[in-house]
């Protein structure tokens, strides 16, 4: 209120000065984003319309006729959509599951050695992708690590192998829950570590046993690194489609299957367009609805 | 030039209107260029047109002026581009004996070392080209050369620079032709059959239902492509798998799925197939002949079926991109593909046939020769084998087989 007009100025010139480096430094980002993500889905989308042609096959009329297929629910690819959402669903829980207690272990009981241990839950990121998902058909195969240990011990018969193991939605969600438990640590160990330990102390002050800690302090405390850590595995497994070509058999198939099958085998890219645009709405919708959520929690803690 | 080449492949019952629709854009700039090279040629025009000359004259006419016309090949880059298959020369399954034997030759004409860009199937080589991809050479299958050709992107080969090709099948040559001109060379031939294990399938009954069979159930394999909707056609005997109406569609999708249970998995490359054939996950499958040749050198008990429907038999080959600076590179490089030793290399490593007359069987060992019928003359004629074709609703098709994948 009491400002000079001399300040005000001074304050003004800054604000110029300031907006102007802040273009400068948004800059670079923001043409990569048009370049590399803004132009393409825009290109996507005029597949999906038929605006664009590739193919002397297309009908090269623009219509809204493979949307209104995939959104009419006559078509296919929406009960596949809902499976691989199901099974996205299951894997993030899963993963959640199993992370947390590693995220929580590292970051309130091991002491100076923590990074260490978190670069080696880390390590297997530093192997191949593809080289991970096919060590689990040697584990899971009819004649695998496992069937052979269990027709070892007579559990199984050696010519009737358990042959769920591999070539099964199980396999694909059991192949994806490894590959992003890793992943899904990192944001779960970032929130507790953060997590003020005095809070814990003053719990413990105040007569909580340690489970009335977790429920009432800690937990409540890292609930964004659960959230983050959730939509981490579920964004990326909605689309998933290298997990179940290599072990998914006939019923792991999923949507990002669909998509693949359209551009490279089914040359209908239209159709490709269309589901994989879809799918970027439903993820972009998801993000905004979390986010906000997410925003929400960081105000409260 | 493409107009002429539409009723070569008007084969097939609805393609000709199907074509025709097509091309409606692009008919007219074409029709223009004809009826300008009818009329005589203005100068103008002359430019435009030579590039369409090679395509538009009879290959035996053209040669000497082609030759005239096409630089020496010491003024070529040399650096031959070329699209194929994995395994077909780029080393990755016989590091040695690919590069000695697929292009030794090649290699020892020209100096040159050629590079490899890989597609993984057939529609995805083509997906990229029609994309705006170029290379010099690819080594696409024969039911989509007329894909290809219709393009605009590929050149004839002047078969006269191309030794070897007086060796070659003229029978099979047929399939690369269009418009009486050798578009395609076709070089390695195969077939698509059920291969079964005889210590648990009865192979008393050769027949395409094996891979819909109940006794096996969790032992089939299937192909992860939409030739399985063919093969479903010819086993419910429909009378063209290739290109069926939508109620023909319908019936093999419901099928497909009805049968679907019993698969343990869809293969994507041949060798993933081939073991889990060898470790007993499955016991048939739908097979290329090289699993059938490793196979026979474990010592399994197989059967390559002849199944009572016909196998399906398929032949690929190389084409000549249009744009190409390597013109003389492609054709050494060609010639050395259609050497008997390349010929010979690929019958004993990989059990594909070859086109070469002169490539001699007995490189492959009995029981593999046998199961393939190589000693046998018209083990490629209709009815043992009905040769793969395009398809030309193929979009059609991989919404029914998207169907029986997602049910």
């Amino acid at each position: 209120m009491a400002v000079t007009q001399q300040e005000a100025s001074a304050r003004r010139g800054w604000r110029r000065r300031d907006r102007r480096g802040t273009a400068g430094l948004l800059a670079g980002p923001l043409i990569w984003l048009l370049l590399f993500f803004v132009i393409p889905v825009a290109f996507v989308a005029a597949y999906s319309v038929g605006a664009v042609d590739l193919f002397p096959t297309d009908p090269g009329v623009v219509s809204l006729a493979s949307w209104q297929r995939l959104l009419t629910g006559g078509s296919v690819y929406m009960g596949l959509f809902w499976k691989s959402i199901r099974m996205s669903l299951t894997v993030s829980a899963i993963v959640v599951l199993l992370a947390y207690p590693t995220g929580y272990f590292l970051a309130l009981c091991v002491g100076r050695r923590k990074y260490v241990l978190l670069l080696l839950i880390i390590a297997p990121f530093l192997t191949s992708y593809l080289l991970r998902v096919l060590a689990w058909k040697v584990i899971l195969g009819d004649a695998g690590v496992i069937n052979s240990f269990l027709s070892w011990t007579g559990m199984q018969s050696p010519d009737d192998p358990i042959t769920w193991f591999l070539y099964s939605r199980f396999t694909v969600m059991l192949v994806l829950a490894y590959i992003w438990v890793p992943f899904v640590a990192l944001p779960v160990f970032v929130s507790l570590d953060k997590l003020d330990k005095s809070l814990l102390e003053a719990a413990s002050d105040l007569g909580a046993s340690r489970w009335r800690t977790f429920v009432r302090v800690t937990l409540p405390l890292s609930l964004s690194g659960v959230f983050a850590a959730f939509l981490f595995v579920f964004i990326p497994t909605i689309g998933e489609f290298v997990t179940p070509l290599l072990v998914g058999g006939t019923s792991g198939y999923m949507y990002g299957n669909s998509i693949q099958d359209l551009f490279t085998k089914g040359l209908d890219w239209q159709t490709g367009s269309t589901l994989a645009l879809f799918l970027l709405g439903v993820v972009a919708v998801l993000m905004a609805a979390f986010g906000r959520f997410l925003r929400v929690r960081a105000v409260v803690a | 030039m493409i107009r002429a080449i539409i009723p070569a492949r008007t084969t097939t019952r609805g393609e000709a209107v199907m074509v025709e629709k097509r091309f409606t854009r692009e008919v007219g700039r074409r029709d223009f260029l004809r009826y300008a090279g009818y009329a005589g040629m203005s100068v103008s025009m002359a430019g435009v047109l030579a590039a369409c000359r090679d395509a538009d004259t009879p290959s035996g006419g053209s040669s000497g002026s082609v030759k005239a016309s096409i630089p020496p090949i010491e003024q070529e880059p040399g650096g031959l581009q070329v699209f194929d298959w994995s395994g077909y020369g780029n080393g990755d399954y016989y590091p040695k004996e690919e590069k000695k034997f697929l292009w030794g030759q090649y290699a020892k004409a020209t100096g040159d070392t050629p590079e490899f860009a890989l597609f993984e199937n057939d529609d995805s080589a083509y997906t990229k080209v029609v994309a705006g991809a170029r290379y010099d050479v690819a080594h696409p299958c024969g039911y989509r050369y007329g894909d290809w050709v219709d393009l605009g992107v590929m050149q004839p080969w002047d078969t006269s620079l191309i030794s070897n090709f007086p060796s070659l099948n003229p029978k099979l040559m047929a399939a690369g032709q269009f418009d009486g001109q050798q578009y395609f060379v076709p070089m390695d031939w195969g077939f698509i059959a059920p291969l079964v294990n005889l210590d648990h399938v009865d192979g008393s009954d050769e027949t395409f239902g094996v891979l819909f069979d109940e006794r096996y159930k969790g032992k089939i394999a299937w192909i992860d492509t939409l030739n399985m909707m063919v093969v479903a056609g010819y086993t419910l005997g429909i009378e063209n798998p290739w290109d069926m109406s939508d109620e023909e569609l319908a019936e093999v999708r419901d099928f497909l799925v009805s049968k679907k249970g019993l698969v343990r998995f869809y293969w994507n490359q041949s060798y993933d197939f081939w073991l889990a054939f060898k470790k007993g996950e499955v016991w048939a499958g739908y097979s290329w002949p090289d699993t059938v040749g490793y196979a026979d050198a474990a010592g399994m008990n197989y059967l390559y079926m002849q199944p009572k429907e016909g196998r399906i038999s398929w032949v690929c080959g190389l084409g000549l991109f249009a744009d190409t600076e390597n013109y003389r590179h492609a054709h050494e490089y060609a010639n050395s593909w259609a050497s008997k030793e390349a010929a010979e290399f690929l019958l004993a490593y990989y059990y594909y046939g070859h086109t070469n007359t002169e490539a001699d069987p007995s490189v492959v060992p009995d029981g593999v020769r046998t199961a393939l019928g190589l000693d046998d003359p018209t083990v490629l004629d209709e009815p043992k084998a009905h040769p793969e074709t395009h398809i030309p609703r193929r979009s059609i098709y991989q919404q029914y087989w998207s169907e029986v994948q997602a049910a």
